[in-house]
């Protein structure tokens, strides 16, 4: 499957801002991709605290369904965020109000990932000054698997007229 | 000598108990867990003193490992569903409660869907949302 083009490579201050007015339902992005490494997965286990077998024990992992360890769900998701937040104004400028979320397959060491998100829906926020985003987002593997997929709402300012 | 390590010590689904709220022990954020989680997440914080939406939940996983039950037999965190209400910033002091509304026997396991928030220091609930999660049932002796 061929790669979306990818908006930016740069970081967050690069993208100018955006306000609610700047969106349309329907408008596409793509992130850049990051290559997952045991590094990662042993960060994510010494800082969250979760030291689960899926996670940490490659020995007892070798019997298991996925024959290896694999990363936090958490992880996964942690890092599409910041992923997105590289390739998705929305991401990078919106305030995260809630969201649901699929893990559908793991995430392997060595495994590289990028976002695909679409804007699904805009609608008037609690007040005059935001509206509410929603992003319907993916990610994806190297080999074109959704390993994990949901929807996302942000709160985005609202230009001042 | 055991030549393999221990198995751990699990709660599998058969113990799981409907209803039980479990309250976690406290964590006060800090900037170092912020520059650790932005650092993995690859996330450039506008503010160093407002914690990442996904921390607090990410380190209540762990947190739930610190409660009077073992920590439970997690085959797949299948999905969840989450808000977030209040932010948090660095100083802030936060902890978990969670319960388990039901539970469902599978093939390979159970599924059980719980309900989990993120209270701070003045007992406000910060983020709160449904978790499912597969979870393994006690391997024959």
């Amino acid at each position: 499957m061929a790669r979306p083009t990818v908006l930016s490579y740069g970081p967050v201050s690069e993208h100018p801002g955006i306000f609610f007015e700047d969106l349309a339902v329907g408008q596409e992005f793509a992130s850049p991709g990051r290559t997952v490494t045991e590094a990662d997965i042993v960060i994510f286990a010494g800082l969250s605290g979760d030291y689960n077998v899926l996670h940490t024990d490659a020995e007892h992992m070798k019997s298991s369904i996925f024959g290896e360890r694999i990363a936090h769900g958490l992880l996964g998701l942690s890092i599409e965020q910041g992923l997105a937040s590289r390739g998705e104004p929305v991401a990078a400028h919106g305030l995260l109000v809630s969201l649901k979320w699929k893990f559908k397959g793991p995430i392997k060491i060595g495994d590289t990932i990028h976002v695909r998100s679409r804007i699904a829906a805009l609608k008037d926020g609690p007040d005059a000054r935001t509206g509410v985003v929603t992003v319907e987002r993916e990610l994806v593997n190297q080999v074109g698997e959704v390993v994990q997929e949901g929807e996302t709402q942000h709160a985005v300012e609202r230009r001042v007229s | 000598m055991r030549d393999a390590a221990a198995a751990p010590v699990q709660c599998y689904f058969e113990e799981v108990e409907v209803d039980v709220p479990l309250v976690t022990p406290g964590m006060t954020l800090t900037r170092a867990h912020v520059a650790l989680f932005t650092g993995i997440t690859g996330e450039i914080p506008s503010d160093p003193d407002l914690v990442p939406s996904l921390l607090p939940l990410s380190l209540s996983s762990g947190l739930g490992w610190r409660v009077p039950r073992p920590p439970l037999a997690v085959l797949a965190f299948m999905g969840f569903e989450w808000r977030f209400l209040l932010p948090i910033r660095v100083g802030d002091t936060i902890h978990s409660v969670s319960r388990t509304l039901t539970k469902r026997t599978m093939r390979d396991g159970g599924v059980i869907i719980e309900e989990r928030k993120i209270v701070n220091q003045r007992d406000e609930t910060v983020q709160a949302g449904k978790l499912t999660l597969l979870v393994a049932r006690r391997p024959a002796a």
